[in-house]
């Protein structure tokens, strides 16, 4: 079944860049979806990513970016507009890597057919492991973009009957880790 | 004439390695290692849970999240010395070779494989000619003159579209690039192959581990993988047996494309043999016990100094006291306050100044082990197993040598690899020895079980009051250690020596320089524009700076400026 991949990006233990996996907590916590559609945090992959995104017909990232606007503004961005400035000299695996791993899928014919970026212009990079207030603010309007895009592809998602814990285990605004809540 | 050449990785937020070198003559004569974020991350851990600490410390990289997660179990095992089931351990160790060979492929291929590889000189090769060369190499059975035909057609077309600047992180008719198109073709054919491999290794991560990238089965005190032959939603046998046989088809790509490829490429760029030798002191820890008890190691540890292999030390346990004593941080030419300081009274105060060549120029500490800079890494690893005679070590280094020489067509010695090129064929080295032990501890898993224990976990019991700990991996870029305080119950220090920081440390307080300061001098640069050489050898340690933060970027013109002052 033709598999649909939302991805958030960034490190959550990094102010604003969190907003990608956030982003998706509050999807698992809020949505049901239809059909084969995964939702995952892939915290910061570097070279990585072709590894998660081959084998996925569409794929939603949600990640901070740098809009130009004010924090919290978000952009959207199809593959032409990412391959349009190549990357340059790279010095470690960990730099952002879609430029690169976009061509590679490509060169590869791995490339899935539906793409779309969501960046959200971050206020706040210090390490910490909460979003700045405007960006919280805003990640419903993350969540629309993913929801229109659903639509566009054909896939459908549903508000749940009653909305599941958030599960941003790291954000110091979240309820205190219990020792349950602890993985064993 | 003296001339200054800055290797800057300009963006608002990204942390990354800057390289500011000196060059006389068409040599480098003085380098600078500047690491250009402060991260601090670990102050986030203060006052935590330190059996959730695992959690946040897979957070501090984002490639190299699972031997955070390991360093940091360990650390709190150590500290309250509580050993783990041996099954813990298999499945540990099965989860680290795994993250360690899709890490050293991604390296090779994709991080560093066109620095060598001009693949403007694809277009140029004999498919046929490419495949009786490969096949004069390995028996790797995708090496066809189809493969290599259908791997030139890609780049063929790419050109014709005018796209091949996709690719452009190289610096493609450079020339310091004399690599004949078949073996480019050779390389690349397998650059493309690569991808199915990582995803192979990453299954079995994600199988044991419950997801990737970040895994979910890490506890203080073992695993939280529940073992029951026969349930579902366990480990059963049908996965021990899904996992041998993904280990069963990436040890080929290991030993028949990878180690090969490099002992090819090696062979055919021996100048690379010469230059780029480092700090000559070298440090590995010991590391996938084969026991619970962590009382044998199948990778040894232990250091070398002043490149003397013959005088090497060896590590008895993980965290061998000598370790636990001799190593410390110095703050000298860093960016935090403090002088000297071991990691366990370790401090994250920054205090920032401009870059400053005679003061403070970088967010990295120097540590240093008894006061001297040391070496971390696949040729740390591999030179101190080698000259402890560890026979694992010594099989699949003699192969690569001799595979090495016969290219050179010139006797290629272990001492050879203390060089730029040397890190390269270390780390192929290692990937051979990994993908046997693989085999080795997914059997020893399958057998444990089998004889009845299926116990993963030994309950932590912490004490009142304050005890400290240290949690040590050989991970894919070299030794690892988190240092632990715990007080009450709680996280009171924690600082984290990684690998990078070790290998792109800065001068410290008796002026001696970092491993990546030292390996840049004598290096050759031909076009001060484009240094290619020093990115070569930089390239060579596999350097991991950002472990941070990667926004991204779509109106950046340029991810690294090379600036000639």
């Amino acid at each position: 079944m033709n598999k649909v991949l939302i991805a958030g990006i960034g490190n959550v233990l990094l102010g604003d860049d969190g907003v990608g996996p956030f982003s998706i907590k509050v999807l698992e916590s809020q949505y049901d979806f239809e059909g084969n559609v995964e939702l995952v945090d892939l915290g910061t992959p570097g070279l990585d990513l072709p590894v998660y995104l081959s084998g996925a017909n569409a794929v939603i990232l949600v990640d901070s970016a740098k809009c130009g606007g004010e924090a919290g503004d978000i952009r959207l961005f199809r593959k032409q507009q990412i391959l349009r400035n190549p990357p340059r000299a790279r010095i470690d695996p960990h730099s952002p890597a879609l430029t690169e791993s976009i061509s590679l899928l490509e060169l590869m014919g791995e490339m899935p057919r539906e793409f779309l970026m969501i960046g959200m212009q971050g206020g706040r990079f210090e390490p910490g492991s909460t979003l700045s207030g405007r960006v919280r603010l805003c990640i419903p309007h993350i969540i629309d973009a993913v929801r229109r895009e659903l639509r566009r592809l054909n896939v459908w998602c549903v508000p749940k009957a009653s909305v599941k814990p958030l599960g941003t285990w790291w954000d110091s605004f979240s309820p205190k880790t219990t020792d349950k809540a602890l993985p064993r | 004439m003296t001339s200054r050449i800055k290797i800057d990785p300009i963006s608002r937020i990204e942390g990354h390695l800057r390289i500011d070198a000196e060059v006389d003559g068409g040599r480098v004569s003085k380098a600078w290692a500047s690491c250009t974020m402060w991260r601090g991350i670990e102050n986030i851990l203060i006052g935590r849970d330190p059996r959730e600490a695992w959690l946040f410390a897979q957070r501090f990289c984002g490639v190299c999240t699972t031997v955070h997660a390991l360093a940091s179990v360990r650390a709190v095992e150590d500290a309250l010395k509580l050993q783990i089931p041996p099954n813990a351990q298999y499945i540990r160790n099965i989860i680290l070779i795994h993250h360690a060979l899709h890490d050293h492929i991604v390296h090779f291929y994709h991080l560093s494989a066109l620095d060598w590889i001009d693949v403007l000189q694809i277009p140029n090769a004999d498919p046929a000619k490419t495949a009786s060369l490969a096949q004069s190499l390995s028996s790797w059975t995708r090496n066809s003159p189809q493969e290599f035909k259908s791997a030139q057609d890609k780049v063929k077309a790419l050109a014709a579209s005018g796209q091949l600047g996709i690719f452009a992180n190289g610096y493609w008719g450079h020339p310091a690039m004399h690599l004949p198109p078949e073996v480019s073709l050779l390389g690349f054919t397998h650059y493309l192959q690569a991808l199915e491999f990582q995803r192979k290794s990453n299954q079995v991560v994600a199988i044991l581990g419950g997801k990737t990238p970040h895994i979910q089965n890490m506890t203080v005190g073992g695993v939280g993988n529940a073992i029951d032959l026969d349930s579902l939603g366990t480990l059963t046998m049908d996965r021990l047996t899904m996992i041998r046989s993904l280990i069963d088809e990436v040890i080929p790509f290991v030993h028949q494309a990878y180690l090969p490829d490099v002992c090819a490429i090696a062979g055919m760029y021996p100048e690379w043999l010469d230059i780029g030798c480092g700090a000559k002191n070298y440090l590995a820890v010991p590391d996938l016990p084969s026991d619970g008890s962590a009382s044998h190691f199948d990778l040894p540890g232990g250091v070398i100094f002043s490149g003397d292999l013959a005088g090497v030390k060896k590590f008895q346990s993980a965290a061998d006291p000598d370790f636990r004593r001799a190593v410390t941080e110095d703050a000298t030419h860093a960016w935090y306050k403090g002088g000297t300081l071991h990691p366990w009274k370790g401090q994250t105060v920054p205090e920032y100044t401009d870059f400053q060549e005679n003061g403070k120029y970088t967010w990295v500490k120097a540590p240093r082990y008894g006061g001297r800079p040391m070496e971390v890494g696949p040729l740390a690893n591999v030179l101190v197993g080698y000259a402890q005679g560890h026979p694992l070590t010594r099989k699949w280094t003699d192969l690569a040598l001799g595979r090495i020489s016969a290219v050179a067509r010139r006797k290629v010695t272990v001492d050879d690899l203390q060089s730029t090129m040397g890190r390269y064929a270390a780390r192929a080295v290692r990937s051979a020895m990994l993908a046997d032990l693989a085999v080795k501890h997914c059997e020893l898993l399958t057998d444990n079980i089998l004889s009845g224990d299926v116990a993963t976990h030994n309950p932590p019991q912490f004490p009142k009051g304050e005890v400290e700990g240290v949690g040590t991996h050989e991970a894919p870029r070299g030794t690892l250690s988190h240092w632990v305080v715990v007080k009450d119950a709680k996280l009171a220090n924690y600082q984290a020596v990684v690998p990078t920081t070790w290998n792109a440390s800065p001068r410290d307080s008796q002026g001696n320089v970092g491993p990546y300061e030292a390996s840049l001098m004598r290096n050759p640069v031909a076009d001060p524009e484009r240094p290619l050489e020093l990115l070569r050898t930089v390239h060579s340690f596999d350097p991991c700076m950002a472990c941070a933060c990667h926004t991204f970027d779509p109106d950046g013109r340029e991810i690294a400026r090379v600036k000639v002052l």
